[in-house]
């Protein structure tokens, strides 16, 4: 990444000679204050346009407030040598998280939660005299099981009379697409990797069923709202004309009640998708199911580390046994409804150390927005000390013809230790996925995995499952 | 009057004045439920409590 140049600003003070300072390539979009990281550490600058509303935020006592309620990030104070450039009048040290996620990686649930999340930050700021400035999802993320703003610059001072200017990024980046899931298709949350900027309201209208316009906040936000977008086309005087826009603060307080008593009114029951009833259908005796808890326990505790993806995790019953031995687990699944259902069931738990994800890991997160690096790959995020990769690899070789080596050099390529379970051909499981196609897979055997994995790994444990015909391997990198 | 917005995105000319107008419709029921009460406060004041009609003796 391009190393700044520190010549680059009119006089102020001093910047710390320092080594490496990269800024964030997805915080470039509001030129008052970008995020970057030096020698490691991730900062936040406030330049000259903000400074002044930042320090008012933090003086209203708003700031102190939605931290304490866990809706906004914490951060901390860092002195001004740390700064990126010159012009720098705060520099702030915002906690750190342990994975960025993006909002098409989030389960309807998760997305809704960031949602209702942003509108009360919205609705507690209005009390207050604030407003958010932008209701970007990317501006939230999942900390402790919950989803927190991380846009420490988000809020700026209520004009009197003035319109919600970020009402139509809300609408576009929460409302159209939880719309589209709850009344059309789960699968239409992909249309949030194809447009970073949210769904367009009139592509929403044209996909939703005819019968939405019956609920009154899908039609006055989506059906009206686009309309209203068609017939004001950008131009001088609509600009003129929309500036000339006043709203009273009980009507703007009404508007946004009515948005979350609509968001809160969207539904979606995970059923009916690839792998919702997967975990009660295995091929797995009782026995078999208490000897794997128990090699899991044991192998996740001998790999050692703090951070564990679990990829496949369905409803995350693995994941919970790494998180009970202390790891910060991220529980990866391809199926919707089981990352949903996981996450209901750790939202109802209180649990804070899981974090469901949307992923197929045959075709994961890619690079996407600007120079492909403004929202970060799978790959390229990648952090853990530990994956765990049971009852996958048959999916993938077989379901996916993806071949051996190719899942190691993943792994590989994701963290230095690997638990895989390897579940061979004779499995029911397996005998299934082949039953209608033809046995193209030769190698696809405990010794071909056990090949392919010394290409990039060395076997530290081959424990087979009593019960069951299948192992598990722990290898380090 | 005009008063500036000065967004760093860009809040669209329809969704700002859509909003205004949504608001309003919002506002209706809630400005309707407002003066029925009043109305029926109003109302039962002017009503004379001997035409009570439930024999019920009338505290005054």
């Amino acid at each position: 990444m391009a190393r700044l140049s520190r010549t680059d600003t009119a006089p102020g003070h001093d910047v710390a000679a320092a080594g490496t300072i990269e800024r964030d390539p997805g915080s470039y979009r509001d030129p008052g204050g970008f995020v970057y990281r030096r020698d490691g550490e991730i900062l936040r600058q406030v330049g000259e346009t903000l400074v002044g509303d930042w320090d008012r935020f933090v003086a209203s006592g708003l700031a102190a407030r939605l931290v304490e309620q866990g809706r906004l990030l914490p951060w901390t104070d860092a002195p001004l040598e740390l700064a990126a450039t010159a012009d720098a009048r705060r520099v702030l040290r915002p906690e750190p998280l342990d994975f960025i996620s993006y909002p098409y990686e989030w389960t309807f649930g998760q997305l809704r939660d960031a949602a209702l999340l942003t509108l009360d930050v919205q609705l507690e700021a209005m009390s207050a005299g604030w407003t958010l400035r932008d209701a970007s999802a990317y501006n939230i993320q999942f900390r402790a099981g919950r989803p927190i703003l991380i846009d420490l610059l988000s809020l700026e001072p209520l004009v009197d009379g003035a319109p919600w200017v970020a009402y139509r990024q809300f609408c576009e980046q929460f409302l159209a697409p939880l719309a589209l899931i709850a009344r059309r298709d789960i699968r239409l949350s992909r249309l949030l990797r194809a447009d970073l900027d949210g769904i367009p309201l009139d592509l929403a209208t044209r996909l939703l069923p005819r019968r939405s316009r019956l609920n009154f906040g899908l039609l006055s936000h989506l059906y009206l709202h686009a309309g209203a977008q068609s017939r004001h086309r950008d131009n001088e005087d609509e600009g003129a004309a929309a500036r000339g826009a006043r709203i009273s603060a009980s009507r703007l307080r009404a508007l946004v009640t009515n948005l979350r008593s609509t968001i809160a009114g969207l539904h979606w029951a995970p059923a009916g998708t690839e792998w919702a009833d997967y975990a009660d259908n295995t091929s797995y005796t009782d026995h078999a199911t208490t000897a794997k808890e128990r090699l899991v326990r044991d192998l996740v505790t001998a790999a050692g580390g703090r951070l564990v993806w679990d990829l496949g995790a369905n409803t995350g019953r693995y994941s919970r046994i790494a998180a009970d031995v202390g790891r910060a687990v991220i529980a990866f699944d391809i199926d919707p409804a089981a990352a949903e259902r996981n996450y209901r069931a750790l939202s109802a738990e209180g649990r804070a150390d899981i974090l469901p994800l949307v992923m197929d890991l045959a075709n994961p997160s890619p690079g996407l927005g600007w120079a492909s690096r403004e929202r970060r790959s799978l790959v390229d995020r990648a952090n853990p000390d530990l994956t765990m990769s049971l009852a996958l690899v048959h999916h993938l070789a077989i379901s996916r013809n993806v071949p051996l080596e190719l899942f190691i050099d993943l792994l590989a390529d994701l963290a230095p230790s690997a638990i895989v379970e390897f579940v061979p051909k004779e499995d029911p499981m397996v005998r299934r996925l082949l039953a209608a196609r033809r046995d193209v897979f030769p190698r696809y055997s405990l010794d071909g995995f056990r090949e392919a994995a010394r290409t990039r790994f060395r076997v530290e444990a081959e424990s087979p499952i009593e019960d069951s015909g299948r192992t598990l391997f722990l290898l380090r990198r | 009057m005009l008063h500036p917005i000065l967004a760093y995105i860009d809040p669209g000319s329809g969704s700002l004045i859509i909003q205004v107008v949504i608001a309003s419709i919002i506002a209706i029921p809630v400005l309707f439920r407002a003066k029925v009460a009043q109305l029926s406060r109003a109302f039962r004041r002017s009503k004379d409590p001997a035409e009570r009609t439930d024999g019920t003796p009338v505290k005054d």
